[in-house]
């Protein structure tokens, strides 16, 4: 089973550092937008490369019987 | 992992919400409500105590015509701090204390000021993350007041 994680950091200050896990391509930048509108205005942002993956995508084989 | 973003945090809250987060961390700080009442007012002490004015930045507190007036007060060791909105529906902190300097009002109310917004980014989040089906797995509060957390989803 696919797992998506976030490990978030809330500073004494109020600032909020994210970790996002588990998410490819544009999925990922669906959570980074999560946070801006959850948390606040994004400081710093940095792609890893998970994030230039290619999303799952489910491929079902049909199989015909004559 | 897929990214790392560093946010500001902004503050868009209803006064029930923002004035649970001033009493959750006041108590964290040490601090003692002292009154939350519509146009409680603040009331000096004799020989001009200190008075320092701030603002949490990036806020803005919502509240209806009723709750216009709203503050809610703490205090700590002869140190009182105020919480209201301002016109604008900004948050805003009144520091006053007989017998302290203005720095260390206003060092006192910095930090009071962030443990606020700490403790209001915090619950947000974990409500948010709750309602998109998110579990908090690992929680804790580091020395430096940091507040780790892991929330964790798994999809199928």
């Amino acid at each position: 089973m696919p797992q998506r994680e976030f490990e978030i950091t809330i500073g004494a200050d109020g600032s909020v550092e994210v970790h996002v896990k588990g998410y490819k391509g544009k999925s990922c930048s669906e959570a980074v937008k999560l946070f801006e509108q959850i948390a606040g205005e994004i400081r710093s942002e940095q792609k890893t490369s998970e994030f230039y993956e290619p999303e799952e995508q489910v491929q079902f084989r049909i199989d015909q019987r004559h | 992992m897929g990214a790392c973003l560093i946010l500001a945090p902004v503050v868009i809250a209803a006064w029930p919400a923002f004035s649970a987060a001033v009493v959750a961390a006041a108590s964290s700080l040490g601090y003692q409500v002292a009154s939350e009442a519509a146009k409680s007012g603040h009331k000096a002490a004799t020989g001009a105590p200190a008075v320092v004015n701030l603002e949490i930045p990036r806020s803005e507190v919502v509240t209806g015509k009723l709750g216009r007036d709203q503050r809610i007060s703490v205090s700590r060791e002869g140190i009182t701090v105020v919480f209201s909105r301002d016109a604008r529906g900004v948050a805003s902190l009144c520091v006053t204390g007989q017998g302290h300097a203005e720095e260390e009002l206003r060092a006192l109310g910095e930090q009071l000021s962030q443990a606020v917004v700490q403790e209001y980014v915090h619950q947000k989040l974990k409500d948010e993350m709750r309602a998109r089906g998110f579990v908090v797995v690992e929680e804790e509060t580091t020395a430096e007041r940091a507040i780790h957390m892991k929330v964790r989803h798994w999809e199928g």
